[in-house]
């Protein structure tokens, strides 16, 4: 068992070795496969799918390239799809619609006819990151063709940070003066009182526990949680 | 991480100049028109008797269905272009629709309600000869595709074969036709020239041959079109030589020869050298065909024939008559047949296939456009009406490729240009200006007046502007009255007027098939369109605007070389661009083949641009050629010279005009053909400006362009085309002086090659062939800090070469073509516009194609805004400046400046037809669209109103003050 372990190993990563070499050297260019005899064209299978949406009300408009026009294929009623008499090489695989998004797939075909999909990467061509064969091509929704036009509200402008910065200060200074009467000299005692209670005074400790109390109660809120409160309580018992 | 933040600051950078397009701008400016080429086949869907549908199948390799009442397209697929994408047949049955493409290659068949594939089939290789639909006891199961050496039968329903055959002797035998008549058999109808006929039988179930015979026909040449399967299986051919009919049963075992039956006895005559054509009809495929069958024997010659107990008499004789067709609806057959009226209109009428007797009150006038070509294609729809009796409409298709869809008694349903789904090129021409804004613009032309006058000038122009303002304000006012549908006020060619930005033009557009059109690029109605008879069928056109609507009294005027491709002799039409008249403007006789064209900016007393015609002797021709443009090129001619290619020697030559309009060679550059091939020569476009003569560096030096306007770009492939040894090739050469300014060498790359040549950069897109992708390549050239000569530019005086800079860029796409935007003074910054195979057209900002992308990034480049490189472009679809209105097989862009500098006309063409505008620098110059009228105004009364209050109050308050 052991034994037949290990020979698949080996016989895995000589298939990935080959699959890497023949990559690095790759097929003739077009022109040249395309005098090939049919025996070696192959066929590219697939499916596309467009999550909540029904086949019929997108196939018709879409599409599937292969290396841009050079091969073209068209989509059945159920969403799959086939493009025939491709010979071997590597190519880049596209549904093409206008409106709905579909990611490239790159799929190389061997001279033998062994297929391979994996994702598009210009940048490091070699890199192999493998897609399900035949190919999965699910939509990643529908294509942003449009800007957003910059609208102007009341609730965009009154909600403005910057506004409401300069707003709130000048209620303050323009209202309180003339809400809080500062000739009556109750008022005034009031307002010097409540001064001292924001001060931190040592002579009315009970005012500053009232503090502590407060913000602690308010921390532990914010903390979420009944059980942080009452454990904060006992702490303080 | 460093790569979030190129991203970041790529995304930033582009916030300031995406030129993207707004959701509610949709339709606003832009239009599409979609084509779909000339029609090849076209059935009706007489499934149901509602149906709208028609499906058609065109040269262009489009199979698509039109919805019958408008004319729109319902779906449309298109394949791919050449032989394997052709469209060989197609049939139709019930829903499903059979498309055999690519010479038999494939087997499609079609829902035709979803316009999804059913199934697809792949057959084995040899030519197609013919398709027929097979039906086994009044229903249809299979369809028989005939090869050159084999026939296959496929299920209906699954596309599965059921069996294939080699057919006997397919290397001496032509099988050319199937017939199959419900009986369980299908025939294969097969012939050696001049020698016998052959017929092989085979059994549907398991494609056994149930019988093969030979039967002698000397005379026979041909099995197409002079042959045909009437009645219960009778073969019918025609010859012209022998002036006679033979019929022959297909089933019968004693028949061994076919009976003659000479057309004298029936009182025929066919026209010499005309091959006459036979056309039956089989309504149903399970059902052997009728009797009745046409005969056409001239170009405007048909009869109607009937075979009746082995003999055949004439039911009705048309004569003259264009065009004949059947069309079945239920159980009864009918025949259309379009004769000819008067000198511009047809009528077509209706008569029943078993009599020949004509249904009364059917008659359709079918007017024909005097500046088109003749019907040559009736396709008829017949439908039963509510009282049992049949009803029809017709598609009638031209010469010209106009697809006309007509109703009793001649009302035009709809009607398709289809020669615009092959544009080749294209003009835009200014509208002229009206009377008022000429009566503006005379006021600045004329200086010599005194100061009175041209006071009094101007208040009366003033005045005229008012009254045009206030009758535009009454027109306003009026049509808001109005349901808003009834406004749409249509564009004729009578009100046609520059409109205040001249971003209404007229396109001029020349199609293959030899048909002008005029279209108003603001509506894309066609205003006017010309056919050009006779154009052979690959000819190149190339379309010269001589003379704009700038020079009123005279007429604008285009000029079209038409070229024949085989010979290179040309000819020349000269037109009003406008109304599209033809000119009768004497045009020189052009007997030598035409090398190279030259429009200079000379121009004759007319205010008619010279355009110089080069033969292959080197000859110069001019047109016009006054004395007067004579006597200007001789004082000029030293300072005219042109350039030709000949692509099979690789070699350009530069010419320099002489006193008596011969030539001199002045310069030869000869590129190797063994190595490598000339694929195109590109100059610049001769109405580009540029704004600037450098650009600002981030020290605050300048670093000059080298802007030389006779600048030619030279791109070649190389001749090997192995991937480790192909290679694309620029060179950039001065025309003047042939003095090779740069060459650059793109290894491991083919083409095809895309490119642009502008101000002082080339940007070219070419297929890696090692890494497999598509890549762009910038060159610029710089003078460098200082400019040598900097009031003129001149070739033969530039002692240091240009600097180059070049820079290359990976893009994730294929490419079909590739433009560059144009404004009227060269201000706005540049785009790209590049067709895609997707459709879409990608506005891609020049600052990405820039060579001095820093890698890394400095002060100074920051201060330059130029961004950091990265190897891969982007594109995103807020880009595409044609949303979902994609443009399918896009062959061509074309770019105009309009009056605002902001803006771009654009067109793409190719299978269809997209015209836009492009704000490449976003609209600097004019209100935006989103303009809030509403909200600054509101703001302004608010003002006006919290200062007149607060001047109230503020009295108010020092009143008080004062009584205090």
């Amino acid at each position: 068992m052991q034994y037949f372990k290990r020979l698949l190993d080996v016989y895995i990563a000589l298939e990935a070795l080959f699959a890497l070499s023949w990559c690095f050297s790759d097929a003739e260019p077009g022109p040249v496969a395309g005098s090939q005899s049919n025996g070696d064209r192959f066929k590219i299978e697939g499916r596309a799918i467009v999550p909540g949406v029904k086949t019929q009300d997108w196939i018709s408009t879409a599409r599937i390239q292969v290396e841009g026009e050079e091969y073209v294929g068209f989509l059945k009623t159920d969403g799959s799809f086939a493009v025939n008499d491709v010979p071997s090489g590597s190519y880049v695989v596209e549904i093409v619609s206008p409106s709905f998004r579909f990611d490239p797939v790159r799929v190389d075909i061997t001279s033998k006819g062994k297929m391979r999909a994996r994702l598009v990467n210009y940048i490091k061509t070699s890199e192999v990151i493998r897609q399900p064969y035949p190919l999965q091509i699910r939509s990643s929704g529908p294509h942003t063709y449009f800007m957003k036009r910059e609208t102007w509200g009341w609730t965009d402008f009154l909600m403005n940070p910057m506004v409401m910065m300069m707003v709130l200060p000048l209620l303050i200074i323009v209202l309180l003066p003339k809400v809080v009467n500062t000739n009556d000299p109750e008022m005034r005692k009031e307002m010097e009182q409540s001064m001292n209670m924001l001060n931190p005074n040592p002579e009315l400790p009970d005012v500053s526990e009232f503090m502590t109390k407060l913000f602690s109660k308010g921390s532990s809120k914010s903390g979420g949680g009944n059980k942080g409160s009452r454990s904060v309580a006992l702490k303080r018992r | 991480m460093a790569w979030l933040v190129v991203r970041l600051a790529i995304t930033v950078s582009l916030l300031y100049t995406a030129s993207a397009v707004f959701e509610d701008q949709v339709g606003k400016f832009d239009w599409r028109q979609q084509f779909i080429g000339k029609v090849r086949f076209a059935l009706f869907d007489t499934h149901s008797q509602a149906s709208k549908k028609l499906l058609v199948a065109t040269d262009k390799n489009v199979f698509a269905s039109l919805n019958s009442r408008t004319g729109d397209l319902f779906w449309r697929h298109v394949d791919k272009t050449g032989p394997e994408g052709h469209i060989d047949a197609l049939l139709m049955y019930g829903q499903d629709a059979v498309v055999v493409v690519g010479n038999g290659r494939l087997l499609r068949s079609w829902e035709t309600t979803v316009g999804g594939l059913k199934w697809e089939a792949v057959l084995d290789t040899g030519s197609f000869q013919a398709a027929a639909l097979v039906g086994v006891q009044d229903f249809v199961k299979y369809v028989a595709v005939l090869k050159k050496s084999a026939i296959s039968l496929h299920d209906l329903s699954s596309g599965s074969q059921i069996w294939v055959e080699n057919l006997p002797d397919s290397d001496t035998v032509q099988y050319q036709t199937i017939y199959s008549g419900g009986n369980g058999l299908v025939f294969v109808l097969g012939f050696v020239p001049n020698s016998h006929i052959v017929i092989v039988e085979y059994k549907i179930e398991d494609g056994e041959i149930m019988k093969k015979k030979s039967v002698e026909a000397a005379w026979m040449s041909s099995l197409e079109n002079s042959c045909a399967v009437i009645s219960s299986g009778i073969l019918l051919c025609v010859d012209q030589i022998t002036q006679s009919l033979y019929t022959l049963p297909l089933q019968s075992a004693e028949q061994t020869e076919m009976r003659q039956i000479h057309l004298q006895t029936l009182d025929l005559e066919v026209a010499s050298g005309f091959p006459p054509v036979l056309t039956s009809t089989q309504p149903n495929p399970a059902q052997p065909p009728l009797a009745e069958f046409f005969l056409q024997l001239s170009p405007d010659h048909h009869i109607l024939l009937q075979l009746k107990d082995g003999l055949i008499a004439p039911l009705r004789d048309f004569n003259p008559s264009y065009l004949a067709a059947f069309a079945t609806s239920g159980e009864k057959t009918v025949a259309a047949v379009m004769s000819p009226k008067n000198d511009t209109a047809c009528s077509i009428n209706l008569f029943s296939a078993d009599t020949g007797r004509r249904h009364l009150d059917t008659t359709i006038i079918y007017h024909m456009d005097p500046n088109g070509g003749k019907p040559n294609r009736l396709y008829v729809h017949a439908f039963l009406k509510k009282d049992d009796s049949v009803g029809y409409r017709v598609m009638v298709q031209t010469e010209d490729l106009t697809l006309t869809f007509l109703q009793q008694p001649g009302r035009v349903v709809w009607m398709r240009e289809e020669a615009l789904a092959d544009v080749v090129t294209m003009e835009m021409v200014d509208l002229p200006l009206t009377g008022t804004q000429a009566e503006l613009e005379g006021e600045f032309g004329k200086k010599a007046d005194g100061l009175l006058p041209m006071v009094l000038k101007r208040l009366s122009s003033q005045f005229i502007l008012l009254q045009a303002w206030m009758a535009h304000l009454w027109k306003l006012f009026y049509d808001a009255r109005k349901p808003r549908s009834s406004v749409k006020n249509e564009v004729t060619i009578d009100t046609l007027s520059r409109d205040e930005f001249n971003l209404q033009k007229m396109m001029v557009m020349v199609t293959a098939s030899g048909k002008l059109f005029g279209i108003d690029s603001k509506s894309g109605t066609i205003l006017w369109k010309q056919y050009l008879e006779n154009i052979q069928p690959n000819s190149i056109f190339k379309l010269i605007v001589q003379r704009t609507t700038a020079h009123f009294p005279h007429p604008p005027q285009c000029t079209l070389l038409i070229k024949d491709k085989d010979t290179g002799l040309g000819s020349l039409y000269v037109f009003n661009p406008i109304f599209g008249k033809k000119s009768h403007i004497s045009v020189p006789a052009l007997p030598r083949p035409v090398l190279q064209t030259l429009l200079l900016p000379v121009i004759d007393q007319d205010y008619a641009k010279v355009l110089l015609l080069i033969d292959d002797q080197y000859k110069v021709t001019a047109f016009p050629s006054t004395k007067n443009v004579l006597q200007q090129l001789q004082d000029t001619a030293s300072s005219i010279f042109f350039y030709l290619v000949d692509t099979s020697q690789g070699k350009l030559s530069g010419f320099r005009l002489r006193m008596d309009l011969s030539t001199e060679l002045i310069w030869e550059v000869v590129i190797p053909t063994e190595v490598q091939k000339i694929v195109a020569v590109k100059g610049k476009r001769a109405n580009e400006h540029v704004h600037s003569q450098g650009r600002v560096m981030g020290d605050r030096s300048v670093l000059y362009k080298y802007l030389n306007p006779n600048l030619l770009a030279v791109i070649t492939e190389s001749t090997d085309t192995h991937q480790e040894r192909s290679f694309v090739g620029i060179f950039l050469i001065d025309g003047v002086t042939g003095r090779i300014v740069h060459e650059a060498v793109q290894r491991k790359a083919r083409g095809p090659v895309h490119f642009v040549h502008s101000e002082n950069w080339v940007v070219y897109v070419y297929w890696n062939s090692k890494f497999r992708r598509n890549e762009f390549s910038v060159l610029e050239l710089f003078e460098g800090a200082e400019l040598y000569n900097s009031t003129v530019f001149s070739s033969l005086d530039r002692p240091h070469p240009p600097q180059v800079l070049q820079q290359s860029y990976i893009f994730p796409a294929p490419i079909s073509t590739l433009e560059a935007t144009l404004t009227e003074k060269g201000i706005t910054s540049r785009h790209l516009l590049v067709g895609l195979p997707s459709g879409n057209i990608l506005s891609l900002p020049k600052m990405f194609l820039d060579p001095r992308r820093p890698e890394v990034v400095s002060e100074q480049s920051r201060e330059e805004n130029l961004i950091p490189y990265a190897p891969e472009m982007p594109i995103r679809t807020e880009w595409f400046i044609n949303y979902n209105q994609t443009v399918s097989r896009v062959r061509g862009i074309y770019t105009a400046p309009s009056g605002l500098e902001s803006t771009c006309l654009v067109v793409a063409y190719g299978l269809d037809i997209y015209q836009t505008r492009v704000f490449p620098s976003k609209q600097f110059d004019v209100l935006k669209d989103d303009y809030d009228y509403v909200l600054i105004s509101s703001v302004l009364f608010g003002l006006f109103f919290a200062t007149m209050i607060s001047k109230r109050l503020a009295e108010v308050k020092l009143l008080n003050r004062a009584w205090r």
